[in-house]
């Protein structure tokens, strides 16, 4: 729990801040060709190929993470 | 009810999706039906929208094409495992009033919990993150309903410890419901995190076994479809 310092301010703000907050990052998110589609996951019930599409509502590569630290 | 309601409720930061709970009244429906269409929202996934489905526990997928929604992705539900029905959901929602949309119902933060307890890793680290967001907000002066509600579903070993410890009336209370708490007044991380894992563990299985039935359902339909577009 001492690590939260971001958490915390995050879950102290009221609802309508953190959506105006999250909106703001749907921008950013998209100018950077962010994808809406589900990556695969194989432990969801909805793990079917149909629901994900290979290119995202602007045409542009999607974001993905090219390598985990 | 998923991501966005996270969000609201301080758990989450983004989420790239909008996963709907609907009432399934004919009045109900048509609205849906309404939206969808002012969204140019169109099915991606079977079973389409459909009330029996819906009303067993599927899900049905849309994609919007509509101008500042393009793209966007639509998940609604009727039905969410070990939650009650929709009636008492709805009835016992919480409000949030946003700007320029005005007044929507969100899950209530235990039905959002239990709705989360599913088979997939990554649902686990958001029902820990909405537990303690709610312990951050409300721990300098919690009503007992509200330490209950913690002591029952919090995932945090360490709020776990500090509830028992500081709550000694309801942790007896509750000790009985969730025998893990009593690592926890022990203060035996070790034990607390592996009673914890199995505890997971078993709602993982549990939510599988629930998915089981409306998975061969889906795989059939599925089939069907396939060949239909086959023979076509």
């Amino acid at each position: 729990m001492d690590e939260m310092t971001e958490q915390e301010e995050w879950a102290r703000m009221s609802p309508v801040e953190r959506y105006i907050e999250s909106g703001k990052l749907w921008a950013v998110y998209l100018s950077l060709g962010g994808s809406f589609d589900p990556q695969p996951d194989s432990q969801s019930p909805f793990d079917y190929p149909e629901l994900e599409r290979a290119l995202p509502p602007d045409g542009r590569a999607g974001v993905y993470f090219v390598r985990r630290g | 009810m998923g991501g966005q309601a996270c969000i609201l409720y301080g758990a989450a930061e983004f989420s790239r999706d909008l996963d709907l709970l609907v009432g399934l009244d004919a009045g109900n429906v048509e609205r849906l039906q309404e939206a969808l269409r002012r969204l140019e929202a169109k099915v991606v996934f079977l079973p389409g929208l459909d009330v029996d489905a819906l009303a067993r526990g599927h899900a049905c997928h849309f994609r919007c094409h509509a101008a500042g929604a393009e793209g966007l992705r639509i998940d609604v539900m009727a039905a969410l495992r070990g939650c009650p029905d929709y009636e008492v959901l709805w009835r016992r929602k919480s409000v949030v009033r946003l700007p320029e949309i005005g007044e929507i119902g969100l899950l209530a933060l235990a039905d959002l919990v239990q709705a989360k307890k599913t088979q997939r890793e990554k649902d686990w680290p958001m029902i820990r993150r909405l537990i303690e967001a709610d312990f951050l907000q409300y721990r300098a002066d919690p009503q007992a309903d509200r330490i209950r509600f913690w002591l029952k579903e919090c995932r945090t070993p360490e709020i776990l410890v500090q509830l028992s410890t500081e709550h000694v009336g309801l942790y007896n209370e509750m000790a009985g419901q969730r025998p893990l708490l009593r690592h926890a007044r022990e203060k035996d991380m070790d034990a607390l995190e592996s009673s914890l894992e199995e505890e997971e563990a078993r709602e993982k299985e549990n939510d599988r076994e629930f998915w089981l039935p409306l998975k061969r359902e889906l795989d059939e339909w599925r089939r069907e479809y396939r060949n239909k577009k086959g023979d076509e």
